[in-house]
């Protein structure tokens, strides 16, 4: 049997800060929820069932946060899964909610995911507490080294990709960071957190929640919200080590892609696709993934970067949004980057808008980039391609 | 073979909660003496909530007074208080529906370590503690019979952001083969596994080939070269997190030993700059003298050639290994 179409009817964001010392982690999840019920046309009746996400419990040091999430989401007699996948968490658990809209056994789901960064330390978590920890910064570190010596790009690509997506993140009232004086010469200047990446190489720490509410055909006719049609999903894994991992183009990754592109019959992901809201905490993942997702030929993907065609207003836009460079609630990153892309093919992206948008990909990895994520969304059910 | 350490260490951070609109309020109250409901259609909750748990609303802040005394509604007793419980002499855990109040509230009931003492129907008072930090264990309660009439001092500021240090210890023998590893280093050798299966050589090994998926036990390991090749690098310039001790910049990298297929991460290297460093490099452990190496920080998932053992690691001279053939080795 055909899995049943699913489409992204609401979408709802909380502005991400530093620190929202103005509600609880409950609230916070709840604002995120309630904006994409109200986008959606929808109450917490309408809703069958729900899927959240996060990154560790470590982060904030709350064990099982479903229990008490079960008020603030309206889930009391309703199923609630969580999903779990580090990093790419937003992501996979989008799709888990695609699951089971495809699968009918619900018509509308709600998926949220979150992450209140200031009420722990991320390095910390990922450091297992000890002292020592090098972070995801750190470990990613020495892959871009190896990047940028094996594709022999220029050093200032990094320094682009940082400064573009602040100048994006400026059209987005939702990002966490707004620098309208972010230039290569500030981010060159930056102090260097782990060689080559400096501080405005990288991702800020961020408290926020999105939220989308996910329906089925007949649902979607119903609701008269555009949809964005989720016409392919994909999620690979791969170990962390083992002998023969290629850790600047991971195989998972690769495959990942391939499997995404091959259900919606996409051959030539540059040329089909529109955009894409990549998952790129550390400036050079943006070259890394163009490659490492098959949109540029290996070795290609800065020349994409450096020609101005990732820009809004390019031939590829990439993290139209300001991406994970602008805003990083870790658990919730996953899940922006799908409900961005969803925002461009729905039209409704304002001031970021890629103009008559139809095919655009959310993406995330997590762990030592071994897990990946990816949807398309389309803003039609079968698109031309 | 001497006995290894077990594994002891313990995992805290101060974390932070942001109370809100209405926790807030009723943590603020309980600094002050005083314990606030909030209101919910004709009803008084409490603990209060933030949304109405039968509509799911939210609920505008409309916080009431509630107590000092109340009833027991059924409770349970604790025998044994650990170290993190609010008496330390046995108590009980009890529902609390304290007079105001249409919920019950759970809290500890302190009557003098006498189990005979609390039953369901009983009424209970509020105490609360000389010390208060807008916290749930500001206060606690008694039969009213034993409460003592109290002035209390309110505080300053509202309470909107709350500190809790958690912690779980972790107590657990090493693995059998982290042990022959931690060993192996304690002798100067580095000791890996050899795949029965591909003969592919892990090290550390981690008891099992992951990717054929066989156990690998004492008969497979190997002792392999303290000499290898850089594969990866960077300079860390350490985040200042709760219990860091690092404090000055320094270069962490991979080394693929000499007849091994995956390289040991995580090498620390504090005599040479990131601009000395290169992918290819060949390099060598210089080991510390046995009486001063150690293996404490070795566990069960971190920890793989630490500094504890070595002094330092030393280029060879040898000519570099092309980057190209590293590639499948860039961890």
């Amino acid at each position: 049997m055909a899995p049943r179409p699913c489409a992204v009817l609401g979408i709802g964001q909380t502005k991400y800060k530093r620190r929202r010392d103005d509600v609880t982690l409950d609230g916070l999840v709840r604002e995120a929820a309630l904006r994409a019920l109200e986008d959606a046309g929808a109450t917490f009746d309408d809703i069958d069932a729900i899927v959240i996400g996060k990154a560790p419990d470590a982060l904030e040091g709350v064990m099982m946060p479903l229990l008490s999430l079960c008020d603030a989401l309206g889930a009391i007699g309703k199923p609630i899964h969580r999903v779990h996948t580090a990093g790419s968490v937003g992501a996979s658990t989008a799709i888990s909610a695609v699951n089971l809209v495809e699968s009918g056994m619900y018509d509308t789901v709600l998926t949220v995911a979150y992450e209140k960064q200031s009420e722990g330390n991320a390095t910390w978590a990922l450091s297992g507490g000890k002292s020592g920890g090098q972070g995801a910064g750190g470990t990613f570190a020495p892959w871009i080294r190896n990047y940028i010596a094996r594709s022999k790009a220029p050093e200032h690509i990094g320094w682009m990709v940082a400064v573009k997506d602040r100048l994006n993140a400026l059209k987005n009232e939702y990002a966490h960071l707004h620098l309208p004086d972010i230039s290569v010469e500030k981010v060159r200047e930056s102090p260097m957190l782990w060689d080559p990446l400096h501080f405005l190489e990288s991702c800020p720490s961020s408290d926020g929640a999105a939220a989308m509410v996910l329906g089925n055909d007949d649902i979607a006719k119903k609701s008269g919200r555009p949809p964005a049609w989720v016409i392919s999903h994909a999620k690979r894994t791969e170990f962390g080590q083992f002998p023969g991992r290629d850790t600047v183009r991971p195989q998972a990754g690769v495959e990942c892609s391939e499997a995404l592109y091959r259900k919606a019959g996409i051959t030539n992901p540059r040329e089909q696709i529109d955009c894409a809201e990549l998952y790129v905490p550390f400036s050079w993942y943006e070259p890394m993934w163009l490659e490492g997702h098959l949109i540029a030929e290996e070795g290609e993907g800065w020349k994409m970067t450096d020609a101005g065609d990732t820009e809004l207003g390019g031939s590829f836009p990439v993290n139209m949004s300001g991406g994970v460079l602008s805003s990083n609630p870790i658990g919730a990153s996953g899940m922006i980057r799908c409900l961005e892309a969803a925002n461009q093919v729905r039209g409704t992206a304002g001031e970021y808008q890629v103009p008559g948008a139809k095919i655009s990909i959310g993406h995330a990895y997590g762990g030592a980039a071994q897990y990946y994520a990816m949807w398309m969304v389309s803003s039609e059910l079968n698109p031309e391609l | 073979m001497p006995q290894l350490h077990d594994v002891d260490y313990t995992l805290e951070y101060p974390y932070t909660r942001t109370t809100g609109p209405v926790i807030g309020p009723f943590l603020t109250g309980l600094r002050d003496g005083r314990i606030l409901g909030q209101r919910c259609g004709d009803r008084v909750l409490c603990p209060p909530m933030e949304f109405d748990p039968d509509t799911f609303a939210t609920l505008e802040p409309d916080l009431v007074e509630v107590g000092p005394g109340g009833v027991v509604e059924n409770w349970t007793w604790v025998a044994e208080p650990s170290a993190k419980h609010p008496f330390d002499r046995p108590f009980g855990f009890a529902f609390i529906k304290l007079d105001g109040a249409d919920t019950a509230l759970v809290h500890a009931v302190d009557t003098g370590g006498d189990p005979e003492a609390i039953s369901t129907g009983m009424r209970v008072q509020a105490q609360f503690r000389e010390e208060r930090h807008g916290s749930v264990a500001d206060v606690y309660f008694v039969p009213e019979a034993d409460a003592a009439d109290q002035v209390i001092e309110p505080g300053d500021e509202p309470v909107t952001i709350t500190e809790h240090l958690i912690s779980l210890r972790i107590n657990e023998p090493l693995y059998p083969h982290r042990a022959r590893f931690a060993q192996g280093l304690l002798d100067g050798k580095i000791i890996g596994q050899r795949s029965p299966v591909t003969g592919k050589v892990y090290v550390p090994g981690r008891g099992y080939d992951n990717m054929s998926r066989v156990l690998m036990s004492e008969s497979d390991e190997v002792e392999v070269s303290d000499v290898g090749t850089v594969v990866a690098f960077t300079e860390l310039n350490p985040v200042q997190y709760y219990g860091q001790t690092e404090t000055e910049p320094y270069v962490r990298c991979s080394i693929l030993f000499d007849g091994t297929d995956q390289p040991v991460i995580g090498i620390d290297i504090r005599d040479m700059t990131v601009d000395e460093m290169r992918v290819g490099m060949r390099m060598r452990c210089i080991w510390r003298d046995p009486e001063d190496r150690s293996v404490e920080d070795i566990d069960n998932r971190f920890g793989n050639v630490p500094e504890s053992v070595y002094v330092r690691f030393e280029p060879t001279g040898e000519p570099d290994v092309p980057a190209d053939e590293l590639k499948e080795h860039s961890w």
